[in-house]
């Protein structure tokens, strides 16, 4: 049994109740606004720089009981749209008091429209996500964010400044520079974290204010420093495909001979990845971080770099096999299945393919295979 | 997993010239249905000769500038609809096809349109392509044209296309993507693109325009003249062969065949009791569907979604302007609504429901459309809300006939039909106590 981080149960602790938290509560209390933002082409700094809090809409670790959505979204959508509309009709999240989407996919911009036509906000907006990675998409992306600006400073009746957006950059730099230290620490041969506590630090920081969240991480640093905390497991595995927000799914993995040591999520590295610019206009700066600074997704058209982006983290983690979990009706995914097998197959890294639906806990089928796999990989090692 | 069923571009020639003769020689139907199969057969038959007349075959997919590429001498194949004409004269070719994709890895839940296309790329059976083209604005599908170019070396383009599309910056970027189009297919096929002929196929593409409108106040007629054996000719003139003197001839004998059956009193069925607006897309997936809901029920169709233009369609602002014309034309083009917010389409719909006098829509669920089954309940509402317009969601795969059984459609379009007629609307529209 490892230890427990103080640091780490004080983010859970603040992010809990999922989604109402301690720290919204907070937040609200001071009379503090709450944007909700549902995609990773949403620029959290224009909203903090707002002086609002910037909280990602998702599920958390249980599975949510579909009772009416699909009575607005129909089930051959994905089950994460799905989940977070039912939370919406379920009123939990009755906190917020703005919407922030992207076109990232299909599904994300139609959670938008329904959410704005059944439960409209005080304040929504929908960005657009580029599907190519070059100069015209920045230019349009830019165009984009720098009209979101101008709306959310017209709700907030404050136009956001200059130097609030450059501090904003500061704070959000500050956390991914924090979290990326985390993801180098878990190349060590023995990681100081799980990969379910690694997600839990990843959820804190979409679900709390930004410079709190950092002071944690760096408590949460120091604390890995001082115990020098190692997690004996002999199986390293990478964790790819569409957001988990369900720690347990990654818990039943670690349940075996396995700890994870890197993912490919949007809500996981792509996260804590990378530096927004500080040397140009804080606009333009954001704008070439989104488009261009971050490890390609998904999404974009040209998914070339993302099989290469794993491939290329299955060599830095020294990852001995793949988890690949889709959540079924993602679009993106399903497309890039065949390739990624191929390369993966090439640098010699077996893939176990998982589709699940969205927030369920891994269930005894997935148990079975998960250690079909782990024992597949022994026996790969002896 | 069979193969003896899959259709290649000859076969389908060979079954398109016999469903135009077949439709010469059969009683009761309207005489425009042999042109549109005739039409069909004509724009396979060109994606058949392309290599020997030395023309570059392009593989593309939804909102496309076709007059380009009519202009530059590129055959387009448009890969949706492959599948749709498959279905017209051999729906046994796409269950395979399907099947074959599935084996590749692909999932079952991405869209039909595609994996028939990956299916039959994997076996051969695609038509030779040189080059991809598709844009945002249909769905996250078009993700397959990268990927499948990827897996087959064939090189592709993207026309990216702002979420919001008519505000200026939109469109200027929209336009300029075109413009990145044509230095693609310029470098691709080392001949330049001359502008003189895009104008003429520009006009080409305009008078189509023209005459589809037309021919929708013709259909608007109560009763409709439009017969079901050739409901969709008009949406796949538009989206085929834009461009071209035979799409415009072919919808012009079709108008003048409607006006000539309004003119004599000819309708598509004696008693028209229902009006029906297809509020996704028609069922392409059993092409005899419409048919035998004129029969049986005496429900005709009057319009769909896919083959709507925005408003009037003017698009010709600037006559000196071909490329900015065009960038607008593919932004309002039949179908475009799909990619623009939900409410957007469900306005369109509203305005087509009250221009057609529809008493019911049907949305058609498409397995593998993840645009359509997030809008569904707002054009749901918005038809009830405005018009009093109930509708009937069918679940169903878009080209898939084994997905969903006639049967279980005709099941529950007899409780449709028969809940509209006993609405306190429909009595009101019919001016019935």
């Amino acid at each position: 049994m490892n230890t427990p981080f103080n640091a780490l149960n004080e983010m859970i602790r603040l992010a809990s109740p999922f989604p109402e938290s301690v720290a919204v509560k907070d937040w609200k209390a001071s009379g503090g606004k709450v944007i909700g933002w549902v995609n990773p082409y949403v620029p959290e700094e224009i909203i903090y720089a707002a002086g609002m809090l910037p909280f990602q809409v998702s599920g958390n670790n249980e599975p949510v009981q579909m009772q009416g959505a699909e009575a607005y979204i129909l089930s051959n959508t994905c089950s994460y749209i799905r989940t977070c509309w039912q939370l919406q009709l379920d009123g939990q999240y009755g906190f917020l008091d703005g919407l922030v989407s992207s076109s990232m996919c299909d599904q994300d911009k139609r959670l938008y429209s329904v959410w704005e036509y059944y439960k409209k906000l005080p304040y929504m907006d929908i960005l657009y996500a580029p599907r190519k990675r070059d100069e015209a998409a920045v230019q349009l992306y830019l165009a984009d964010i720098e009209d979101f600006r101008d709306r959310l400073s017209l709700y907030g009746m404050r136009r956001i400044p200059q130097p609030d957006l450059a501090d904003a950059i500061r704070v959000y730099n500050r956390g991914r520079e924090l979290m990326s230290r985390l993801y180098e620490l878990r190349k060590r041969d023995r990681p100081p974290v799980t990969g379910a506590e690694a997600l839990e630090v990843s959820k804190a920081a979409a679900r709390l204010p930004r410079d709190r969240f950092n002071e944690l991480m760096e408590q949460l640093l120091d604390e890995i420093k001082r115990t020098g905390r190692e997690i004996k497991k002999s199986r390293r595995v990478m964790v790819i495909g569409n957001d988990l927000h369900n720690a347990t799914q990654i818990e039943a993995l670690e349940s075996l001979d396995a700890v994870v040591v890197v993912d490919e999520m949007n809500c996981g590295i792509r996260y804590a990845w990378g530096q927004v610019e500080t040397q140009m206009p804080p606009m333009e700066a954001l704008a070439r971080y989104y488009i261009l600074g971050r490890p390609v997704d998904m999404h974009t058209w040209n998914s070339d770099g993302r099989l290469e982006f794993i491939g290329e983290m299955t060599q830095q983690y020294k990852v001995d096999g793949i988890v690949s979990e889709i959540v079924r009706f993602c679009t993106y995914n399903g497309w890039d299945k065949f390739d990624l097998k191929k390369q993966m197959d090439k640098r010699g890294i077996p893939i176990l393919e998982i589709d699940l639906e969205y927030g369920h806990p891994a269930g005894a089928q997935v148990e079975i295979r998960a250690e079909a796999f782990m024992e597949m990989l022994e026996s790969r090692a002896s | 997993m069979g193969t003896d069923n899959l259709i290649t571009p000859e076969g389908l020639a060979a079954r398109l010239k016999m469903a135009a003769e077949a439709m010469r020689k059969k009683p009761g139907v309207m005489k425009s249905t042999a042109g549109y199969m005739e039409l069909l057969n004509k724009y396979v038959g060109r994606i058949i000769t392309a290599k020997e007349h030395g023309k570059f075959v392009v593989t593309h997919g939804t909102q496309q500038p076709l007059e380009i590429y009519e202009a530059m001498d590129i055959v387009g194949v448009f890969n949706e609809f492959w599948g749709v004409i498959s279905d017209v004269v051999m729906v046994e070719s796409v269950p395979e096809a399907l099947s074959i994709s599935a084996s590749t890895g692909t999932p079952n839940e991405v869209c039909s349109f595609f994996r028939n296309m990956d299916g039959l790329m994997h076996v051969g059976k695609w038509p030779h392509t040189d080059m991809f083209v598709y844009a945002t604005s249909s769905c996250d599908n078009v993700k397959a044209f990268h990927t499948l170019g990827r897996r087959y070396g064939i090189p592709d383009f993207g026309l990216e296309r702002p979420y919001y599309p008519f505000t200026p910056r939109a469109m200027e970027h929209w336009r300029n993507e075109h413009k990145r189009l044509i230095a693609f297919l310029e470098e691709k096929t080392g001949k330049k693109l001359d502008y003189d002929r895009l104008k003429e196929t520009v006009r080409l593409s305009y008078r189509l325009t023209e005459v589809a409108l037309e021919i929708d106040d013709l259909v608007a007629h109560v009763p409709t003249p439009m017969s079901a054996e050739c409901f969709g000719g008009v949406l796949l003139a538009l989206r085929l062969m834009c461009g071209t003197q035979e799409a415009v001839d072919f919808l012009e004998s079709l108008k003048a065949e409607l006006e000539e059956r309004i003119a004599n009193g000819v309708a598509a069925v004696n008693l028209e009791r229902f009006r029906v607006i297809w509020s996704s897309f028609t069922p392409f997936w059993d092409t005899g569907l419409m048919g035998f809901m004129q029969q049986k029920y005496g429900a005709v169709s009057v319009t769909e979604v896919l083959q709507l233009w925005r408003g009037q369609a003017n698009w010709i602002l600037d006559p000196d302007d071909p490329l900015g014309n065009l960038a607008y034309r593919t932004q309002l083009a039949p179908g475009n609504c799909q990619y623009s917010p939900s409410i957007d389409w469900a306005g369109q719909v509203v305005e087509q429901a009250r221009k057609f006098k529809a008493d019911g829509a049907i949305f058609n669920n498409n397995w593998g459309c993840k645009q359509a089954a997030g809008l569904s309940s707002i054009v749901r509402d918005e038809l009830l809300r405005h018009c009093n317009v109930p509708t009937l969601t069918l679940n169903v795969d878009v080209i898939d006939a084994t997905f969903t059984s006639r049967a279980e459609v005709e099941a529950q379009m007899d409780g449709f039909f028969e809940m509209i007629e006993s609405s306190k609307a429909y009595k009101e529209r019919r001016n019935l106590k």
